[in-house]
C-alpha cells in the first residue's frame, strides 16, 4: 500500500491549462466552468504599467490537496468520503447524499457536483483510471508541457517525490488548518 | 453507444441513483436549452475493458505535431495521452491536444461534400456525392481553362500548414500547374525564416535546453506553444538556469517567466537590436575570434553601426526602453555567450522593417558565437526519408505569379496580401478565376477580411477543403470535407534538430462521416480532370502539340500523356500507408517501419538510447550523440594557451555555413543591388509611424488554448475561455469610463468591430490588443458563431516590401464605448 | 379499536374542517396560505425537473436559501419546545398555559423544516439508509439529523401524552425532547461551528447562538400564536403569561445583542483574513443592519423597554418584524459562512474577481422557502381543528 502525494514545481507553470483539459478527458468530467477537479490559479497582476511585478505573476496550479486529515472526510455524514488504501481521499457515489457539507468544509474549493450521478466528486489521483491499472501517474502529470507535477509514493523513501521533498524547500497550502495536505509546492 | 437521456432524468435528485456515473452511458448527451451546449460530449472515463487498444498518432490541433497515444475503447477514443518517445514533444500534450476528441466529435463538422445553392456567402448548400462535387469542379475548370487558353495560373490556391499540405500543393502546383500559390508564410513567419536563413544559412532551432540567456521579442512561447522550445524554456526560468528577457508591448504569460520584461513601442524592435549591437561593438563585448573566422563583412557592419550612431540613447527615444536597460541586456547577453540566443520567433508579420529586425537579431546572436553550438542556435540533423516522385507536366501557357513584382522577393508561396489585392485592384496581368483553399481560413486569417471577401466573390469557382464549416467554407461553391486527423494516415514526416526522429500520424478511428483524406481527393479529382484538361492543353499548348507530333511514331498522344505526367492521378494512386511504407523501408528497412507503426516514432538506435530518467524526463539521445554542432569546419586553436585568453575563444572552428559566402552574412550586397533591400540592417525612419496621441496601435496575438481560428468551435477549450476581450490599459479605460465587460467599438481605416473590454495594467496606454481567431461569422459554427471579434476586420492590409509579408501591427485604431 | 381512545381528537366533517369565520384576517390568511403552498408545489415541480440548476447555488456557494429556511424552521421548532418546557417541564407557573399549542407548533415546524431540506439534499432516501448503515460519527450533520429524528419522536410522544392528560409521561418525554432538541440544535450550530475552513463560522459561537436565538424565536412565535388565537383580546391568564414572556424576551434579546456585539468586535479586531473582512462585509450589509438588527432585535427590544413589557399587542406586531429579522439571521449565517473565496486565485480567464462570493436566490428557491410558511400555517390550522390546543386551567395541578 502506498501513500500517494504530489509535488508541484509550480514555477514552471505557464498557465496553458493542459492539466485541466487532460483531467476532464481522463475522468469524463462534464463541461461547465464550475465542473473541474483541478485548475491553474492566476494571481492579480501587481504594479502599474510599465512597472509590473513579475514576481507577483507566478501561476498556481491547484486541486484537491489529498489531506491526511481531510475536513471533507470528517464532516461526511454517511462516510461516502473515505481514505482508500493508498491514502487517497475518494468519494463513493453510491453513498453520497449530496448534502454538500464537504464542499463547505473543504478549505481548497476542490469539490464539485457531478450532474450525472448528482453526487459530489473530486480529484482521486486518477485512482480508477490509472492507478487501478498499474500506471503510477496521473493524467495531469503526464500531459503537462513543462512538467510541473511529480506524482509518487511518499512512503517509499526512494521515490522521486520523497527525494525531491528531502532535497528542496517546499510549502503546502493552509497547513495552519491542520489538514496535512499531500500536495507540496516546490520553491 | 450514444443514448439520449433527458435532462430531467439526469438531474433529478434521487432518480439519478439508477444512472451509474462512470459507465459507458457517460457518452449520453445532455441538452441544455439555455447554454445550447452538449455538456458531456467526448468526455468519458476509460473502462479498461479488453477491447481497449492504444494507437500512436500525431496531433493536429496546431502546427507542432506532438506525438500522442490514443486510448481507444470499442471504437471510441476515450483519451489522448502524450507519447513519451518523441524528442520534439517531450512527452506532453497541451490543452488543445487533449481537446482533439472534441474536435473529432464536433457535431458541426463538415460531414459530406456540398455544393452551394444560394448566393455566394449566404451559406446555403446541398449535399452531393463526391462524384457530383468533382464533376462540378471539372466543368468549371474546363470552361475557365478553355477561356484562358490553358493558362494554368488562372487557378489560384492557398493552404494552411499541415502534414497533408504537400500532397495538396504538389497536385495544384505540379499537376494542375498553377504558379499562383499562397500559403500561410507571409501572414506568419516569412521574415524570420528569410532573415535567419540569409544570415546564418538556416532558421535553426534555438537550443533552449542549454541556453543561459534568451531574449524573446514578441515570441510568446508560453501561449503560442512551440515544441520543444516551450517545454525547454520554462523549466529553466525564474532563476533555474536560464535568464529570460521578454520584449513585448504587453505582459504575456511568457513575461511572467521573465527576469526582465521590457515593454517596447510597437514596431521599434529594429532600433532595440541595433542599439544592443552598438553596445556590443563599442564596448568590444563580442566574440572576436568567432566573428573573425565566421562572419563576412563584419568590419563593414561594425562601421555601419558606429557611423549611424545607433546608441542606446538613440534607441531609448524610439523604443521607450531605457538606455541603461539596453546596455545591461547587451552586456549580459555577451557575458553568457555563446549560450545566448536572440530567439528567432515565428509569426513575425508585424511591421515594415521585420526582415531587417530578424537579420539584426541573427547577426547579434552570431556576434556572441552562439550559432551551431550547444546553447545557441542549432541546425541539427535530419533523418532522410525515401523519395516519393510525382511526375509533373510542364505547361507552356502557365504564366508566372500575378504579384511577383509587388515585393523585392516573392517566393513560390507568394505574398498573401499582395496577391489578393492584385486580384481585386485589377492590376493583375491576367485574371485568376478559380480559388482552392485547403485547411486555411483566409476570411479570418488574412488582414482585411472585406478584401478577402471581395476576392472570393470575383472567382468563378471556389473550392474549400476543410473539416469545419469556417467562414471561408461559407464562401465556397464546392466544399470537400477532409477526414479529421484522427481518422486518417498522413505522409510520414521527419523532424530535424539536435535529436532528430521520424514520426507517423496513423489513423486511429474510422471516418465517422463521408469524408476523405486529401490524397484520396487528389486521386479522384485527378482522375476526373486529367483527360478533359489534357484536351485543353492539346488545344492551346504549342509545346505539347510538338511533343505529341515528335512522339507520333511511338504511341503519340497516349505516350506523352503517360510519360509527361498528364495523368493527374498518378502519384496519388497508392494508399498513404503504402507510400509511407516505401519512404521508410527504402532507407531504414522493415524493422524501422514496424517500430514506427507500433510506437509512432522511429530513429536509429532508439531502443538503445531511449531511457526514462525520472517520472517526467526521458533521454532520447545520450549527450554525446546529440547533434549540437553539425557544420564542418577546420579547428583553429590558439597555439599558446595563457590565462589572458578567454576560454570561449579557444577552439573556435572556421565553419562552412550554408550561406552564399559560407560565412554568416553581415551584409547582403546582392540583395541590395538587385532588389533594393538594405544590405545591412538600417533603421528607416520613413517606415515607422509613431502612434498619434490619443489613438491606439492595434496588436494581435495568440492564446495557449486556441490555434488561430481552427479551434474556435471546440467545446472543451471554450470552457476554459469563452471569447476574446480587448486589452486596454486600466488607467486609460478609467479615463474613458470603460469598465470590464463594456462593449467597445474598435475602428480602423478599413472597418470596425465590437468587443468586450478587459482593462489591465498588462498593456501600455497607447496599445490595444485582442486574441486572434475569434469572431466567426459562419452560423454553422454553433459555438464560435459571433463569439468575440475578428481582428482581421480591422487590421489594415499593409505588407513589407522585401518579402511581401503582412505588417499586422501597423494599424492605428480609435475606440469608444457603445 | 377506536383511535379516539388512544389519541383523543375532535371529529370533523369535510364541511366543518373547511369552515371558518369569514373575518378579513382569516380570509387573507386563507388566501395567502393557499397561494404560498401553490407556489411551493410549483417550485418543487421545477426542482424535480431541473435539480439544483433551478437554484442559484454554485460551487462556491453550495448552500442557499433552502438551507437557511431549514434552519429557520428547526430553530422555530426548538424554540417552541424550549419555551413550552419552561412551563410543563420546569413548572414555571406563568408558562404552564403554553403546553400543547407550542408542542404542536414545534412538531409542525420541524416537519416543515424537514420537507424543505428534502428538496435541498440530493438524495434524502439514501440519506436515511446510509445514516444507519455507515454513520459518519465525526459529522455534525449526522448528529444533527439523528438527534432531530429522535427529537421529533420524543415531542410527538410528548404531545400524545399531553393530549391524553398523562402528565408523568408528557413530562418525561418533554424533558427527553428538550435535552435531545438542545443537543440537536446546538449540533446544527456546530454544522457551521466545526468548519475550520471558514474562520467566520468556526468556533463555539454558533452552537450557543443557536440555542439563544431559538428561545428568542420561540418567544416571537408564542406572541404570534396567542395573538392570532385570541384576536388580541387576551384573557387575564394569557395576559399575565404574555407580560412574563415579554420580560423573558427582553432579557433574551439583551443577551443576544450582547453576543452579537462581541462576535463582531472579536471578528473584526486584528484584521484576520477571511474573518475580519467577512465580518465587516456583514456589518455593513442591509441584511444585517436592517434585517437582523433593526427588525429582529431593536424594534421588539425597544417596545419591551418602552412599555416595560406591558404592551402585549404591540409585541405581537413586533413579533412579525422579529420573525422577519430571524429569517435574515438564518439567511445571513448561511450566506456569511460562504462569503470568503476559498481559493481566490481560481478565476476563469477574462473574469473579474468579486471580493466576496455572490449568491442570489432564484424564484424557485423563494417559492419553496416562503411557500413552506403556507404549509406551516395550514398544518397549524388542521391541528387546531383536530385537537384542543387550549390550556384548561383545571388540567393543571
Amino acid at each position: 500500500m502506498a501513500r500517494y502525494g504530489m509535488a508541484l514545481d509550480y514555477k514552471s507553470c505557464i498557465n496553458c491549462k493542459a492539466c485541466e483539459s487532460a483531467c476532464k478527458e481522463e475522468n469524463g468530467i462534464l463541461l461547465g466552468a464550475d465542473k473541474h477537479r483541478i485548475w491553474v490559479g492566476v494571481p492579480e497582476m501587481e504594479g502599474i504599467f510599465p512597472n509590473l511585478s513579475i514576481g507577483s505573476s507566478s501561476y498556481a496550479p491547484s486541486q484537491c490537496q489529498q489531506c491526511d486529515n481531510a475536513p471533507c472526510q470528517e464532516v461526511c455524514p454517511t462516510n461516502a468520503t473515505y481514505y482508500d488504501d493508498n491514502g487517497v481521499v475518494r468519494v463513493n457515489p453510491e453513498q453520497c447524499i449530496l448534502c454538500t457539507y464537504c464542499m463547505q468544509a473543504c478549505p481548497y474549493d476542490a469539490r464539485y457536483i457531478d450532474d450525472r450521478t448528482m453526487t459530489v466528486d473530486k480529484c482521486n489521483f486518477c485512482s480508477d483510471t490509472r492507478l487501478i491499472n498499474g500506471e503510477t501517474t496521473t493524467a495531469c502529470q503526464a500531459t503537462c508541457p513543462t512538467k510541473v507535477r511529480i506524482f509518487g509514493d511518499l512512503d517509499d523513501p526512494n521515490s522521486e517525490i520523497s527525494q525531491v521533498l528531502r532535497d528542496r524547500e517546499h510549502y503546502s497550502l493552509k497547513t495552519h488548518l491542520g489538514t496535512k495536505p499531500k500536495l507540496y509546492y516546490l520553491t | 453507444m450514444k443514448t439520449e437521456i433527458s435532462r430531467r432524468r439526469f438531474l433529478q435528485g434521487s432518480a439519478a441513483l439508477t444512472v451509474v456515473a462512470v459507465s459507458g452511458a457517460a457518452t449520453a448527451l445532455i441538452e441544455k436549452e439555455e447554454h445550447d451546449k452538449v455538456a458531456s460530449f467526448g468526455l468519458r472515463k476509460t473502462q479498461w475493458s479488453d477491447k481497449l487498444t492504444e494507437v500512436p498518432t500525431l496531433c493536429e490541433m496546431c502546427v507542432n505535431k506532438c506525438a500522442a497515444i490514443a486510448r481507444v475503447e470499442d471504437g471510441v477514443i476515450t483519451k489522448l495521452n502524450p507519447n513519451p518517445l518523441f524528442p520534439k514533444s517531450r512527452n506532453m500534450l497541451c490543452a488543445r491536444g487533449n481537446a482533439g476528441i472534441q474536435a473529432l466529435e464536433d457535431p458541426d463538422r463538415l460531414k459530406y461534400p456540398l455544393i452551394r445553392v444560394g448566393k455566394r456567402g449566404e451559406g446555403k448548400f446541398k449535399r452531393v456525392t463526391w462524384d457530383e462535387a468533382y464533376e462540378h469542379i471539372k466543368n468549371k475548370m474546363v470552361k475557365i481553362l478553355d477561356e484562358e487558353k490553358d493558362n494554368r495560373s488562372t487557378i489560384g490556391y492557398c493552404a494552411g500548414e499541415g502534414m497533408a499540405e504537400h500532397t495538396y500543393v504538389s497536385f495544384m502546383q505540379d499537376k494542375i500547374g498553377s504558379s499562383n500559390f499562397v500559403n500561410h508564410a507571409t501572414i506568419c513567419l516569412t521574415t524570420t525564416i528569410a532573415g535567419y536563413t540569409l544570415t546564418l544559412g538556416g532558421y535553426g532551432q534555438a537550443d533552449l535546453e542549454n541556453a543561459e540567456y534568451v531574449i524573446m521579442a514578441g515570441a510568446n512561447r508560453a501561449e503560442a506553444i512551440v515544441t520543444p522550445d516551450t517545454m525547454d524554456m520554462f523549466k529553466r526560468t525564474k532563476g533555474r538556469g536560464a535568464k529570460l528577457v521578454v520584449i513585448d508591448p504587453r505582459f504575456t504569460n511568457t513575461a511572467s517567466h521573465a527576469d526582465k520584461w521590457l515593454p517596447i513601442e510597437v514596431g521599434t524592435d529594429l532600433a532595440f537590436v541595433l542599439a544592443l549591437t552598438h553596445v556590443a561593438i563599442s564596448e568590444g563585448l563580442y566574440n572576436k575570434k568567432f566573428t573573425q573566422e565566421n562572419m563576412s563583412d563584419f568590419e563593414a557592419y561594425k562601421k555601419h553601426i558606429l557611423d549611424k550612431n545607433y546608441t542606446p540613447e538613440w534607441a531609448e527615444k524610439i523604443t521607450g526602453i531605457k538606455a541603461n536597460e539596453i546596455r545591461e541586456v547587451a552586456r549580459d547577453f555577451m557575458a553568457h555567450a555563446p549560450r545566448s540566443i536572440y530567439y528567432q520567433g515565428r509569426r513575425t508579420a508585424w511591421s515594415f522593417q521585420d526582415f531587417q529586425v530578424r537579420r539584426a537579431q541573427a547577426i547579434f546572436t552570431a556576434m556572441g558565437g552562439g550559432v551551431d553550438k550547444k546553447g545557441g542556435i542549432l541546425f541539427g540533423k535530419k533523418l532522410e526519408l525515401g523519395k516519393h516522385e510525382i511526375p509533373s507536366p510542364s505547361y507552356f501557357n502557365a504564366e508566372p505569379r500575378i504579384e511577383k513584382d509587388k515585393a523585392a522577393v516573392v517566393g513560390t508561396s507568394g505574398s498573401w496580401i499582395a496577391w489578393r489585392n492584385t486580384i481585386i485592384d485589377g492590376t493583375a496581368p491576367y485574371p485568376v478565376r478559380a480559388f482552392f483553399a485547403y485547411k486555411q481560413n483566409p476570411m479570418l486569417s488574412v488582414p482585411n477580411t472585406s478584401k478577402t471577401r471581395q476576392m472570393l466573390e470575383k472567382m468563378d469557382l471556389v473550392v474549400v477543403i476543410d473539416t469545419m464549416p469556417s467562414d471561408t467554407v461559407m464562401m465556397a461553391d464546392v466544399v470537400l470535407p477532409e477526414s479529421h486527423y484522427l481518422e486518417r494516415e498522413d505522409p510520414v514526416k521527419t523532424f530535424g534538430g539536435s535529436e532528430p526522429s521520424i514520426a507517423l500520424r496513423k489513423k486511429v478511428v474510422d471516418a465517422k462521416y463521408d469524408t476523405k483524406p486529401v490524397i484520396e481527393m487528389m486521386r479522384e479529382l485527378g482522375e476526373k480532370l486529367a483527360k478533359p484538361l489534357f484536351e485543353i492543353s492539346k488545344k492551346y499548348d504549342e509545346e505539347l502539340q510538338e511533343l505529341i507530333e515528335d512522339a507520333q511514331d511511338e504511341g503519340g498522344e497516349e505516350k506523352v500523356y503517360k510519360q509527361e505526367g498528364y495523368d493527374l492521378a498518378e502519384g496519388y494512386k497508392h494508399s498513404q500507408e503504402t507510400i509511407n511504407h516505401h519512404m521508410v523501408t527504402s532507407v531504414y528497412g522493415e524493422e524501422a517501419w514496424k517500430t514506427l507503426r507500433e510506437k509512432g516514432i522511429f530513429y536509429p538506435d532508439m531502443d538503445k538510447y531511449f531511457k526514462k530518467k525520472s517520472v517526467n524526463t526521458y533521454q532520447y539521445y545520450p549527450e554525446h550523440k546529440k547533434s549540437y554542432s553539425v557544420i564542418k569546419g577546420e579547428l583553429d586553436v590558439e597555439p599558446y594557451h595563457d590565462t589572458c585568453v578567454d576560454t570561449k575563444e579557444i577552439g573556435v572552428l572556421k565553419k562552412e555555413f550554408r550561406t552564399a559566402t559560407s560565412k554568416i552574412a553581415c551584409a547582403l550586397y546582392n540583395l541590395e543591388k538587385k532588389k533594393g533591400v538594405d544590405a545591412m540592417p538600417t533603421w528607416r525612419e520613413e517606415l515607422y509611424t509613431p502612434t498619434p496621441q490619443g489613438r491606439f496601435r492595434f496588436i494581435t496575438g495568440r492564446h495557449g488554448q486556441f490555434t488561430q481560428s481552427g479551434t474556435s468551435n471546440n467545446a472543451l477549450l471554450l470552457d476554459l475561455m469563452d471569447e476574446n476581450y480587448l486589452w486596454i490599459n486600466k488607467r486609460v479605460a478609467q479615463e474613458k469610463g470603460i469598465n470590464f465587460g463594456d462593449n467597445i467599438e474598435v475602428k480602423s481605416s478599413i472597418g470596425a468591430i465590437q468587443i468586450k473590454a478587459y482593462p489591465t495594467e498588462k498593456i501600455g496606454p497607447n496599445v490595444v490588443f485582442f486574441i486572434h481567431g475569434f469572431g466567426a461569422e459562419s452560423s454553422e459554427l454553433t459555438l464560435a458563431h459571433h463569439k468575440g471579434a475578428n481582428d482581421n476586420m480591422i487590421i489594415e492590409d499593409h505588407y513589407e516590401k522585401s518579402f511581401g509579408s503582412a505588417a499586422m501591427h501597423e494599424t492605428i485604431v480609435d475606440i469608444r464605448r457603445v | 379499536m377506536n383511535l379516539n381512545n388512544i389519541l383523543p381528537y375532535k371529529k370533523q366533517t369535510l364541511k366543518s374542517f373547511f369552515s371558518f369565520e369569514f373575518t378579513t384576517a382569516n380570509v387573507v390568511m386563507f388566501l395567502v396560505s393557499i397561494a404560498l403552498v401553490t407556489a411551493m408545489f410549483y417550485g418543487i415541480g421545477v426542482y424535480l425537473a431541473e435539480g439544483h440548476h433551478a437554484y442559484g447555488v454554485t460551487r462556491d456557494h453550495a448552500w442557499g436559501l433552502l438551507i437557511a429556511m431549514y434552519v429557520f424552521f428547526v430553530v422555530s421548532s426548538t424554540g417552541l419546545c424550549i419555551m413550552s418546557s419552561i412551563g410543563h417541564v420546569f413548572n414555571i407557573e406563568a408558562f404552564k398555559i403554553i403546553g400543547k399549542r407550542a408542542i404542536v407548533g414545534a412538531i409542525i415546524m420541524i416537519l416543515v423544516g424537514f420537507s424543505v431540506i428534502a428538496f435541498e439534499i440530493g438524495h434524502p432516501v439514501r440519506m436515511v439508509i446510509y445514516n444507519i448503515l455507515t454513520p459518519g460519527l465525526t459529522s455534525a450533520i449526522w448528529w444533527m439529523g439523528t438527534l432531530y429524528g429522535m427529537y421529533l419522536f420524543f415531542i410527538i410522544l410528548e404531545f400524545f401524552f399531553l393530549n391524553n392528560n398523562n402528565h408523568k409521561y408528557s413530562t418525561i418525554f418533554g424533558l427527553a425532547g428538550l435535552v435531545v432538541g438542545l443537543a440537536a440544535h446546538s449540533n446544527l450550530g456546530a454544522v457551521f461551528g466545526f468548519l475550520v475552513a471558514r474562520p467566520f463560522a468556526n468556533g463555539p459561537f454558533f452552537p450557543l447562538y443557536f440555542i439563544l436565538s431559538a428561545m428568542v424565536t420561540g418567544s416571537y412565535l408564542l406572541f404570534l400564536m396567542y395573538g392570532w388565537r385570541y384576536k388580541m383580546k387576551f384573557p387575564p391568564e394569557v395576559e399575565t403569561f404574555l407580560y412574563t414572556l415579554a420580560k423573558v424576551l427582553g432579557l433574551l434579546l439583551a443577551v443576544l445583542i450582547f453576543f452579537e456585539i462581541w462576535r463582531m468586535l472579536t471578528a473584526i479586531y486584528g484584521n484576520m483574513p477571511e474573518r475580519a473582512d467577512v465580518a465587516m462585509h456583514t456589518l455593513t450589509s442591509a441584511n444585517f443592519l436592517v434585517g437582523e438588527v433593526l427588525l429582529g432585535m431593536l424594534i421588539p427590544f425597544a417596545i419591551i423597554i418602552y412599555s416595560k413589557g406591558k404592551a402585549a399587542k404591540a409585541l405581537v406586531y413586533a413579533s412579525i418584524t422579529g420573525m422577519v429579522g430571524i429569517f435574515w439571521m438564518r439567511y445571513d449565517l448561511v450566506h456569511d459562512t460562504q462569503l470568503a473565496h476559498m481559493m481566490p486565485l481560481k478565476i476563469k480567464e477574462y473574469a473579474v474577481t468579486t471580493p466576496f462570493v455572490e449568491y442570489t436566490p432564484t424564484l424557485v428557491e423563494w417559492m419553496i422557502s416562503l411557500g413552506a410558511l403556507g404549509l406551516a400555517v395550514m398544518m397549524y390550522y388542521a391541528a387546531d381543528k383536530f385537537f384542543d390546543l387550549d390550556h384548561k386551567s383545571e388540567e393543571s395541578h
